[in-house]
């Protein structure tokens, strides 16, 4: 697998980012449906029917590829609607679904048998085993891998199995197991696997007070700010909290994902894909980000060396504090 | 919350017509716009879901009034009201103005703005980002808001967003929201 180029997968919150995420030089992008059935499901975000027929001619119009993201988990008694929304983007013309639940890919590899099933990163595979039991059960052709993996499990775990892995490189970091993270259930009664939202909007607040302003998710404070200081979205992971008479960031500090310098890395680790994360992101940003990795993977596959690639990607890592994650073995 | 000295000033072209602008009924006829978009966009509104019915308060800081509205299709309504008067508003957005038109068409990022506090949002977060999605999606011109045509619509557009180079460079990189993904 390493010999042939690696594909760049980019978000798409909607038609206009697509295109722009298409122009920018994406070879996928992955977007998913105005509601539950999606792992981005915020308001005035996300694709009609109609928005992702017009969305595919265009990508394929321009040789780039759709993904559709059918990723949470169905309710019970109302699985109704995940299957339509895998009938509509197989109608659609999307090159492939990404789900998760085994509800989804038992349906989708019934019924449409023309579209490539990747397994959500929300499946949490990361065995050859569990890679293995999706393969063989739904004919997965894909699978996005949990970002709890160093570049040598990721050898390692390439070595044994005979599909292809989709591994993230860049934007917003899940710190726990995906698809098993409670937090949000416990705070605001909603989850990411199950509604489609981490830190539901309607339950934001950001309150101005006398010295700071404060960031909340259901009355609970999960970060103070400075007046002047940049704020950022109230995420339970990456919440200060106090601990053992300690205020700390607990479970994660407030970094985000950049693993730009590990492509080549990524690549001798036989990974097909590099996803970037960011459904949620506006067009202008995601011009950016696909522009420098388009030029970053582009250098790769040419032998370009680590200095080179630094340079290229270096104005994506201004602002926001950034970590490799897991892949480079240090992160907590 | 709204940063001073690296704020962007308004071109020469829109201080000009700014005057003549405010002398006119600019409510009524920025209503008017608003709901010929809806007629020839009426997708774009579709997006907002329930929060077209929301109030929305903006406040341009530069400017000695600010604007309420109701982004509700053909039902659409804007009115220009006195920067008191907040209280029938769900959500209010402050920023300065040239800031404010640049998230228009998406040359600014909202969400770098909010986090880097160049504006600043208060109210119910869900209606924010509908309306900023919306936005997104829609690749608005500033000229398609303040119903501008022809040759004077491109004169606005070029001087606005030539303008908005220099507010780009104040723009921040946020993480965003975190959640799992695909
Ligand atoms: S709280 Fe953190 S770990 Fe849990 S789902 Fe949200 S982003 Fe992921």
């Amino acid at each position: 697998m390493t010999n042939a180029r690696m594909e760049l997968v980019c978000p798409a919150g909607t038609p206009a980012t697509l295109r722009a995420a298409v122009q920018a030089g994406a070879d996928a992008v992955y977007c998913g449906f105005r509601d539950e059935t999606n792992a981005r499901n915020f308001p005035g975000l996300n694709f009609s029917g109609e928005e992702l027929a017009e969305g595919v001619r265009f990508a394929h119009d321009h040789g780039s590829k759709v993904l559709v993201a059918i990723n949470t988990f169905a309710r019970v008694n109302d699985v109704d609607l995940w299957k339509r929304a895998a009938d509509t983007a197989a109608e659609c013309g999307a090159n492939a679904i990404i789900a998760a639940d085994i509800a989804v890919l038992d349906h989708v590899a019934k019924n449409h048998k023309q579209i490539r099933l990747h397994l959500s990163v929300q499946a949490a595979a990361a065995t050859p085993e569990a890679i293995g039991f999706y393969a063989n059960s739904f004919g997965v052709r894909r699978v996005v891998l949990p970002r709890v993996l160093s570049i040598q499990e990721i050898a390692a775990l390439n070595r044994a199995i005979d599909v292809e892995t989709e591994a993230f490189v860049f934007g917003g970091l899940c710190v726990m197991i995906e698809g098993r993270c409670y937090l949000s259930s416990y705070a605001t009664g909603k989850s990411p696997n199950l509604n489609g939202v981490c830190s539901p909007p309607e339950m934001v607040s950001y309150d101005d007070e006398a010295t700071s302003t404060a960031a909340r998710l259901s009355g609970f404070t999960i970060d103070r700010y400075e007046p002047g200081e940049p704020v950022g979205y109230p995420t339970l992971c990456k919440g200060k909290f106090k601990a053992g008479g300690k205020t700390s960031y607990l479970f994660e500090d407030p970094v985000s994902l950049n693993a730009g310098g590990m492509i080549a890395g990524l690549k001798a680790a036989g990974v097909t894909a590099l996803k970037i994360e960011g459904r949620q992101r506006g067009k202008g940003y995601v011009t950016e980000v696909v522009r420098a990795f388009r030029k970053a993977v582009d250098a790769v596959e040419e032998g370009g060396d680590a200095i080179e690639i630094d340079r290229i990607l270096a104005g994506q890592s201004e602002g926001a504090r950034q970590t490799a994650g897991a892949y480079s073995k240090k992160w907590r | 919350m709204v940063t001073g000295s690296t704020e962007p000033t308004l071109p020469a072209v829109v201080r000009h017509l700014f005057p003549t602008i405010a002398g006119l009924p600019l409510g009524p006829l920025l209503t008017l716009s608003l709901r010929s978009l809806a007629g020839r966009q009426p997708r774009l509104f579709e997006r907002l879901g329930e929060h077209r019915s929301a109030c929305y308060f903006i406040d341009p800081v530069d400017l000695a009034f600010a604007f309420t509205v109701i982004p509700d299709g053909e039902r659409s309504l804007v009115r220009v009201v006195r920067k008191s008067e907040t209280a029938t508003s769900s959500v209010l957005i402050r920023g300065p103005l040239l800031t404010l038109l640049g998230l228009l068409d998406g040359t600014l990022d909202g969400d770098a703005l909010f986090f880097s506090r160049v504006i600043s949002i208060s109210g119910r977060t869900e209606a924010v980002l509908a309306l900023r999605n919306t936005i997104e999606d829609a690749e608005l011109r500033p000229a398609d808001l303040l119903g501008l045509h022809g040759h004077l619509a491109r004169l606005v557009d070029r001087g606005i967003l030539g303008a908005l180079n220099v507010a780009r460079q104040m723009t921040d990189r946020n993480p965003g929201c975190e959640a799992p993904e695909a």
